[in-house]
């Protein structure tokens, strides 16, 4: 599974550039799993299939969506697959919202058995997928457009119109992220549930409807997340799966159950993913299908020096 | 609370129906504990309007618990708790705080990660209408969170944290305030100051339920108190009665020195 363009005369900011599509999926994936594990207190295993449902979600509006919508673009990129986006994010928010009050609320245990009933959730989501869709890899249908001309000629890098949307769109979502939990009310009341449940509900928060909103919000952007994994690769009944255990790498690194560090980490883990390609051009001959395994080592060295993770326990 | 000086039995009948109406709190009956584990077995008491009543007891008589319990942070096994003449038993805390209770626990009783102001406003989060009012009136009240508003709560120090703790629970003007070890590993002259508090803010009409360690400066301050003791209610009286009662002082005061 790689992300990268074709090198094109071995411009390493190339490889920057790469990585910043790259984590930014994987930006958008750790958030939820990090308010998952903070709110709502375990390891959400059922995130990356989360992400998925989100991805197939936009794959069947993107089939109803396109003829109806054909030819119209924005930024140079079809209408219809930002529609598709949208669709693809809402129904992940109601699929793992459904998954809390049919599964999560009603079980109401502790943080082990969660994480172990979140596997059996990931499973049922996969297994409704393959149903669905079959086990067959399949694509947007968003034209292949070539690395946009005018960034090509002024600073000799490849990137194409789906990278720059995938980048703006994170971007735009991790800000808008931010404003909800540092200037709302719900924001407020969802870093004060994450601080300190019991305490929450002290206060009189009713930490049942936060717990609510956490689902909605991650689910949003793991979708997102999956969505922009399928544009730039092919949407697969396992995609998300697979790439869960980066995700749970770059959540652990920015310190697990903050979501700022989750967005750090996410960044950092997608960069090094992308950079690995650097190390055979040094000489060094370790190539990119090692890209995961040396992502999970510079983690560890990484977690070695700083068992809080890089962005401590700044919530 | 005085009750009419009648002999008769009539008399005694309406000085019980005087002393129901005025009941902010009662507990009846009630046992609770963790899981298995009991903890309270037939416990009964009650708070007057304009009380401040002091819970104490050695440690492990269940003088948490008690708070926890009445305040739906556990549910009671058997037995009855009333808010006025509201059953009020088993009822959730996001609930009680809507219904003129508040609670300041012992410890973890602020939200770290985030700044006074913010902490303030989760205090208010049931509050119908603004909290601005309410709280800039704590601030006047407590300057000490006023020249700190922005600051993360976990920077405080133990007697400031107590301080916010109390405040928050008082931006929604509580009718009952349960407070669970005010004076818990904080310095005697700052234990000064929290007790004032505690006591401004039961002149403004807030009913107080206080667990207090120490018992004798908890019940100094104190209209009346309970002795618990193995979860139960082994001693009751009013405050000076507790602390002239010799059986009391050599039981459950005289060891405070020793601590």
């Amino acid at each position: 599974m790689t992300l990268l363009v074709p090198l094109q005369g071995l411009n390493p900011v190339q490889f920057l550039v790469n990585g910043l599509v790259f984590s930014s999926v994987i930006v958008l994936a750790s958030i939820g799993l990090s308010l998952v594990y903070s709110i709502a207190d375990f390891a959400n295993f059922a995130h990356g299939d989360t992400m998925t449902v989100g991805a197939f979600g936009a794959l069947a509006a993107a089939g109803v969506l396109a003829p109806a919508m054909e030819g119209i673009l924005v930024f140079g990129f079809p209408v219809w697959m930002f529609a598709a986006l949208f669709v693809g994010m809402a129904l992940a928010a109601v699929v793992v919202v459904a998954t809390e009050f049919v599964i999560y609320r009603p079980l109401d245990t502790g943080s082990i058995e969660l994480l172990i009933t979140s596997i059996g959730v990931a499973l049922a989501y996969r297994a409704v997928i393959f149903l669905g869709f079959g086990t067959d890899a399949s694509r947007y249908g968003v034209p292949r457009a070539g690395p946009i001309p005018e960034i090509r000629e002024t600073l000799n890098l490849a990137v194409t119109p789906r990278q720059v949307v995938a980048v703006v769109s994170a971007i735009v979502l991790v800000g808008a992220l931010h404003v909800l939990l540092q200037y709302t009310t719900l924001g407020r009341k969802m870093r004060a549930t994450a601080d300190d449940p019991t305490l929450a509900r002290v206060s009189g928060i009713r930490t049942r409807e936060v717990i609510i909103a956490m689902w909605v919000i991650g689910g949003v952007l793991a979708a997102a997340g999956g969505v922009f994994l399928g544009l730039e690769t092919l949407v697969r009944p396992r995609m998300g799966f697979d790439i869960l255990l980066i995700v749970f790498a770059a959540v652990i690194l920015g310190g697990i159950g903050s979501v700022y560090g989750a967005m750090l980490g996410g960044l950092v883990i997608g960069m090094l993913y992308e950079l690995t390609p650097l190390f055979s051009m040094v000489g060094i001959p370790i190539g990119n299908e090692y890209a995961e395994a040396v992502a999970f080592v510079i983690m560890v060295v990484i977690l070695l020096v700083r068992p809080q993770g890089i962005a401590g326990d700044a919530t | 609370m005085s009750s009419g000086s009648g002999s008769g039995s009539d008399a005694s009948t309406d000085a019980a129906a005087a002393s129901r109406a005025e009941r902010a709190l009662s507990v009846s009956n009630v046992d609770s504990g963790y899981g298995e584990a009991q903890v309270l077995s037939d416990l009964n008491l009650h708070v007057d309007r304009g009380e401040i009543v002091c819970l104490i007891g050695p440690n492990g008589a269940g003088k948490s618990t008690v708070l926890k319990t009445v305040f739906g942070l556990l549910k009671p096994w058997e037995g009855t708790v009333m808010l006025g003449d509201e059953d009020i038993t088993g009822t959730d805390p996001e609930d009680l705080v809507r219904m003129g209770v508040g609670y300041v626990p012992q410890v973890d009783n602020v939200f770290g990660s985030l700044t006074i102001d913010e902490n303030l406003r989760m205090g208010g989060v049931a509050r119908k209408g603004g909290v601005d009012e309410v709280i800039r009136e704590l601030y006047d009240r407590f300057p000490i969170l006023d020249n700190k508003r922005e600051a993360k709560a976990r920077t405080l120090s133990g007697g400031q944290r107590q301080v916010l703790a109390f405040a928050r629970a008082l931006v929604m003007e509580p009718d009952v305030l349960l407070i669970d070890e005010p004076s818990a590993g904080l310095a005697p002259s700052i234990v000064e100051e929290v007790f004032e508090d505690v006591q401004t803010v039961n002149e403004l009409g807030t009913a107080i339920l206080m667990v207090e360690q120490n018992a004798r400066e908890g019940l100094a301050i104190s209209d009346r108190g309970y002795v618990l003791d193995q979860g139960t209610v082994a001693y009751e009286d009013d405050a000076d009665g507790l602390l002239d009662n010799p059986e009391v002082s050599q039981l459950y005061l005289g060891g405070a020195d020793y601590e």
